[in-house]
């Protein structure tokens, strides 16, 4: 007869606390919030019911999709504008710069995130106001004024300001783990060194170049304060549509609609993207 | 003889400060098999790179078919390299890396395909066309490796170590696949190896280098009989070096003075002086043991010290009387027919033919 199994009380006195917290201020939110949805506001006092309305109204209505797409895309435009951008730096950074310099490159990229973000976006405000630093620059060759705070720029600036170190970081730590011999063996056979990028540099970085992009986006996408405070919401992203649902009329279990609409597109791009990221190559077993 | 496809004319590589190869003078043949070899940091595999094009000489010049190549960047050159790491590209197939140099020289799909399957047949590893390299053993690996390089049908490959990751059994396998396809394509190997074994078995020509410098270029035989010069004595190892002064100096032979004795050896091709400071190689191999003293030519009593059994030659040392040490390699069953004991005294004798001076002492 097999031994019944014993309870490892060491093994469970570690994982217990983490799985209580989980529970506790993650799974039950979440399953809180999804119960909301589905109850409803008469004379702005939200009550319990298990009711499709706010689904059905919330899916139904034109600003609820405008808002999304407008979202989707925007978190993406600013994700591939980060991975670009960042691309060139890391390059260097990872195969021309000396160990020395990479680490104080990696050690400065991770400054900025000492600060808070929100203070790092108002800074933009001095240099993109109408009477800013960057106006005032251009002034002097002839150009502008341009308006750029309130805009769809200013919303990509803010994301930028929180992706593009990150985007860096990542980067340049995963071309710096490439195995240079097979640059030289591609040159060997070859390739000219621009075509290196494509044929070898970015298939041996696919993993760490989709995880990092993923993270661009998923800042982007939940970010309230770049569109708020830089995009001026007049083209209001979902996080900017959560609170005026919230603020009009109490809609609390509207807002959560929208809510689990960003969770479910969240999960679905982040499981895309790491199946993606690890998938084998062709004819591995 | 017809022109070389390579030379390399007072070829001088300097990283920062650090002099990898100096004034390096070097022609390779076409259709040669040559191995340059020479423990690490010698600038074997430096020299091979300036080959390929991955390092540019600082000074000094590198021609290849006649054209000089010092400033011809690595992807206009047709000198694949098969690398020590293999650098076989892990998300491709067999069948795509060795596609990989055709696709580059815009070569057609089809007809690409057509001679990367065409070669994986001739390496005996078609069934593995369609794997992952990564899923694939040492020896396949190399084989794709190979393949890869030799699909560009270059006039030279070059390969850098390619066997050292490879077991004992498998290295003189692939020892074998790669003579033989170097014979069937007449092509020129270029082969920078830290192994004696690997250059005597397979190259025509062996170059030996020293801290940059060339040491010897010759056949592996002239190299094993006739070290030009003590670092080359040395590195070839299971060899007695004697030191001395010249005595007398003939037409046919030439008597040196030593500690441990006084020996005749055959002249040098270079220049000597009586009186002058020199030294002189004996093979292992060609000394000779008895229990009693030979009549005449070159010889010197010594006690046996201990022995190296390897299969069937074994290794004896020896020393003499004045404390020098000797080696001499035999057949096992020759060995027991003397029927020795330790610490008995017996009698090493060679001919002054097999005796070479070392240019530089």
């Amino acid at each position: 007869m097999p031994a019944k199994k014993s309870i490892d009380l060491y093994a469970l006195t570690w994982r217990v606390p983490i799985i209580l917290w989980q529970l506790l201020f993650f799974v039950g939110p979440v399953l809180f919030m999804v119960a909301i949805s589905f109850f409803v506001v008469k004379n702005y006092r939200m009550t319990e019911a298990f009711e499709f309305v706010n689904w059905q109204k919330m899916l139904s209505r034109s600003y609820f999709w405008d808002s999304y797409w407008y979202t989707l895309f925007i978190a993406s435009f600013s994700a591939s504008v980060a991975m670009i951008v960042a691309f060139p730096a890391a390059w260097a950074l990872a195969f021309r710069a000396s160990d020395a310099l990479r680490r104080w490159a990696v050690f400065l990229l991770i400054i900025p995130f000492f600060t808070s973000y929100l203070v790092r976006t108002f800074s933009w405000y001095v240099i993109l106001a109408e009477s800013g630093v960057l106006n005032a620059m251009l002034g002097f060759v002839g150009l502008g004024p341009f308006t750029m705070l309130n805009t769809h720029f200013g919303t990509v600036v803010g994301y930028l300001t929180l992706t593009l170190p990150l985007a860096v970081i990542l980067q340049t730590v995963t071309m710096a783990n490439i195995d240079k011999t097979l640059i030289e063996a591609a040159r060997n056979l070859g390739c000219k060194p621009l075509a290196t990028i494509w044929r070898v540099v970015l298939p041996l970085s696919k993993t760490g170049f989709i995880i990092a992009a993923l993270f661009c986006f998923i800042l982007s996408f939940g970010d309230f304060v770049a569109p708020f405070y830089l995009g001026g919401s007049q083209e209001p992203t979902l996080p900017i549509l959560i609170l005026d649902t919230t603020k009009s009329g109490q809609q609390w279990p509207r807002a959560a609609v929208v809510a689990i609409m960003m969770m479910l597109t969240l999960f679905t791009i982040a499981f895309t993207a790491i199946a993606l990221a690890y998938r084998k190559p062709k004819g591995a077993k | 003889m017809t022109e070389p496809l390579v030379t390399f004319r007072n070829v001088e590589k300097r990283f920062a400060d650090f002099v990898a190869v100096q004034d390096l003078n070097l022609d390779i043949h076409e259709g040669e098999f040559l191995a340059i070899m020479g423990s690490s940091g010698c600038g074997k595999t430096t020299t091979l790179r300036m080959l390929a094009g991955l390092e540019s000489p600082t000074q000094g010049e590198i021609h290849i078919g006649g054209r000089l190549m010092n400033d011809v960047k690595p992807h206009e050159r047709d000198t694949p390299l098969v690398w020590q790491s293999l650098a076989l590209f892990p998300f491709l197939t067999a069948r795509e890396n060795v596609e990989f140099g055709l696709k580059m020289r815009g070569v057609e799909k089809a007809e690409r395909r057509r001679r990367a399957l065409d070669w994986l047949e001739r390496m005996d590893i078609s069934e593995f066309a369609e794997r992952n390299v990564d899923t694939l053993s040492g020896g396949q690996k190399q084989r794709v490796a190979l393949a890869r390089s030799l699909v560009m049908e270059p006039r030279m490959l070059l390969l850098d170590e390619p066997l050292s990751a490879l077991d004992a059994n498998l290295v003189i396998r692939m020892q074998g696949v790669l003579t033989r396809l170097q014979k069937e394509l007449g092509i020129t190997f270029v082969y920078v190896t830290h192994s004696q074994s690997e250059a005597f078995a397979m190259a025509d020509r062996v170059v030996i280098m020293s801290r940059g410098n060339i040491a010897q270029v010759g056949t592996p035989k002239d190299i094993y009989r006739a070290p030009a010069n003590r670092f080359v004595a040395e590195f070839v190892g299971r060899n007695n070096i004697l030191s001395g002064k010249i005595d007398t100096i003939d037409s046919d032979t030439v008597s040196i003075t030593t500690p441990a004795g006084q020996f005749t050896a055959k002249p040098p091709a270079f220049a000597i002086q009586s009186g002058q400071d020199t030294s002189f190689v004996v093979s292992a191999d060609l000394v000779s043991l008895s229990r009693t003293a030979p009549d005449g030519g070159n010889k010197v009593q010594a006690t046996l010290i201990s022995e190296e059994f390897i299969g069937s030659v074994v290794t004896l040392f020896l020393e003499s009387a004045d404390g020098h040490e000797f080696k001499v390699q035999m057949q096992e069953r020759e060995l027991l027919d003397l029927d020795l004991a330790a610490d008995q005294s017996v009698w090493l004798s060679w001919s002054a033919g097999n005796a070479h001076i070392l240019e530089g002492g």
